[in-house]
């Protein structure tokens, strides 16, 4: 009784709040997360999904992946899908940043309505680049052929060597927007004094975006690069709808060669395996980030 | 007098510089605009026509009623999945994130990791499991499915953007109103809830907009066309109409009504969600 009563003390009750959520979560995700983990040691098909034996086949999924020239090519194209998002949007992402942080009348209308790119559904977003890729009514082989840059149309979405710079193209512009505010928002912890005082002292410009922003700025680039990371990592949608993985299984990233294996070649096990790795890669990832920003969470 | 040109100069030229990197980065929302409203044959003339020479509706129109593809009854699914993962991820999110404000608990700092860590989740880890999960409680093929698993996405977010708003109100606020005799709950709705609307409001739009924008649940958990989401509609339709521009522009921008709606009147809820740090990229 005395154990029960001291269990309801002052601080113990906040449990009772927080349960909700998290039982909600514990079941719809964390349940499902251990489950995907006992599928990929099974050989589970559509033959055994519902009902029916599943035998336990330990790590034959993972060692199949491995020698799967499709999967080992999706696991290279999301890094390289990654990696080229991630320079290019905070490439371009500071420099907007820079310019909307100058005072100017439309630097708060403007910089407000470069948000609409990411609020837009992927789907939506896939569409339209799809679109403008397209190989003869796209508007960027009319353009670039305007400009003399190319003669015959390309075939964007249709050859493997383009479509995924195509596909990058679409995702970096979702991308823009998000370094943009973050960095932006970064920006505004900078005390304006020391800009002040570098000036007084003779620097240039150059010189005191190397010496004071960049410095200062560290924590929220690493946070935002490492948080980059991770949801271009995971993308799904965009490489889906726009090229579906082809052509010839050229685009795959890990996220839509796992949906392929599980949803349209019914192999749910080998399917659950993929996502494993890429769950693993991310997990990993996220080990990082949390270092940086755990601190401030916790309190 | 000569340092006040030259500034009028130079933001001259800054306002012209931004006005055209807006135009650059928004021109693909026009391109698709302007698609929407043009025939089919004219999307197909070269040289394109950036304005449409012969004004063409149709494209709208003909999504009212056409069978299996019918826009509007998509746009109503997405619009009830949206707002029945939002409800739940705001009704769940509130005491919780109150909780890890306000209590240290036992198992508080365990908690907010696992809701940190559920928001870096690839959604095919979960895809299977809950697909096998919702066959066994019969509710695969039903909304249900789509609300349950978009709200996953709402909850984390939430607790983590919440729990900075409830911290921010201090506690003298809060022990007043129990000193004039309000119990914990009826400080919490009176005095607490009213502070922390703006991230109510911040909370309630991210999960609203998780849920309209997924593709993967909805496609997956829903096989019903009549019942499925408005970007697994638009997906079905590019695959079997892949060509016909002037429909699926007019698709994407009727998917974008709501997200522009939302952009209007409450475009500095969607910054500060944005800067709260944990959002999707």
């Amino acid at each position: 009784m005395k154990q029960i009563k001291s269990f309801f003390r002052y601080e113990n009750i906040g449990l009772l709040y927080a349960l909700p959520a998290f039982l909600y979560m514990l079941f719809f995700v964390g349940y499902p997360i251990v489950s995907n983990l006992i599928l990929s040691l099974q050989n589970v098909t559509v033959r055994n999904l519902v009902r029916g034996s599943r035998d336990f086949i330990g790590f034959d999924n993972y060692i199949k992946l491995m020698h799967d020239t499709v999967f080992l090519r999706a696991m290279f194209n999301t890094l390289l899908f990654t990696v080229s998002c991630l320079v290019v949007q905070f490439v371009i992402g500071f420099a907007l940043a820079l310019l909307f942080q100058k005072d100017f009348p439309f630097a708060r209308p403007v910089r407000g309505l470069l948000m609409i790119p990411w609020m837009i559904p992927m789907t939506v977003t896939a569409l339209i680049f799809k679109f403008m890729f397209s190989t003869d009514v796209g508007i960027i082989n009319y353009f670039l052929k305007s400009v003399g840059l190319i003669s015959e149309n390309i075939q964007w979405l249709t050859s493997p060597s383009t479509a995924m710079t195509a596909v990058i193209t679409a995702n970096i512009w979702i991308g823009i927007p998000f370094n943009t505010i973050l960095i932006s928002t970064g920006l505004t912890t900078i005390p304006l004094e020391l800009y002040e005082s570098a000036a007084m002292d003779g620097a240039n410009g150059l010189q005191k975006f190397f010496k004071i922003t960049l410095p200062l700025m560290r924590t929220t680039i690493e946070s935002l690069l490492v948080l980059g990371f991770i949801y271009t990592f995971k993308v799904y949608d965009m490489v889906y709808v726009m090229t579906g993985g082809g052509p010839v299984n050229s685009t795959h990233l890990m996220s839509t060669y796992s949906y392929k294996l599980s949803f349209e070649m019914f192999q749910y096990s080998l399917g659950a395996s993929a996502a494993n790795v890429l769950l693993v890669i991310l997990l990993l990832v996220s080990v990082v980030y949390l270092k940086i920003t755990m601190k401030g969470e916790m309190e | 007098m000569e340092k006040e040109r030259k500034n009028g100069k130079k933001e001259f030229l800054l306002c012209f510089i931004s006005v055209v990197i807006l135009c650059l980065l928004l021109f693909p929302l026009f391109w698709i605009f302007i698609t929407s409203l043009k025939t089919e044959k004219e999307i197909f003339q070269i040289p394109p026509t950036f304005y449409p020479h012969v004004l063409n509706t149709k494209s709208y129109a003909a999504q009212v009623g056409n069978g299996d593809f019918n826009m509007f009854r998509s746009f109503a699914n997405s619009l009830i999945i949206a707002t029945g993962a939002m409800t739940i991820a705001v009704i769940l999110a509130v005491p919780a994130s109150y909780a890890v404000a306000r209590y240290r608990f036992k198992g508080r700092n365990g908690m907010l990791l696992c809701f940190l860590v559920t928001q870096m989740l690839p959604v095919s880890v979960l895809l299977t499991p809950m697909f096998i999960m919702f066959k066994g409680m019969h509710i695969y093929n039903t909304w249900l499915s789509a609300i349950l698993s978009d709200a996953t996405l709402g909850i984390p977010f939430s607790v983590l953007i919440l729990k900075n708003y409830f911290a921010s109100v201090p506690r003298e606020l809060e022990e007043a109103a129990y000193i004039d005799g309000c119990s914990r709950f009826l400080a919490f709705i009176r005095i607490l809830l009213p502070v922390a609307k703006p991230g109510v409001v911040v909370c309630a739009i991210f999960s609203f907009l998780y849920g309209w924008g997924d593709l993967a649940y909805g496609m997956t958990f829903i096989l019903d066309q009549k019942k499925r989401p408005i970007t697994a509609g638009i997906f079905n339709f590019m695959g079997q109409y892949g060509t016909k521009w002037s429909y699926l522009t007019a698709f994407a921008i009727v998917t974008i009504i709501p997200v522009a709606l939302i952009f209007l009147f409450m475009q500095k809820y969607i910054i500060s969600g944005m800067t709260s740090g944990a959002v999707k990229g």
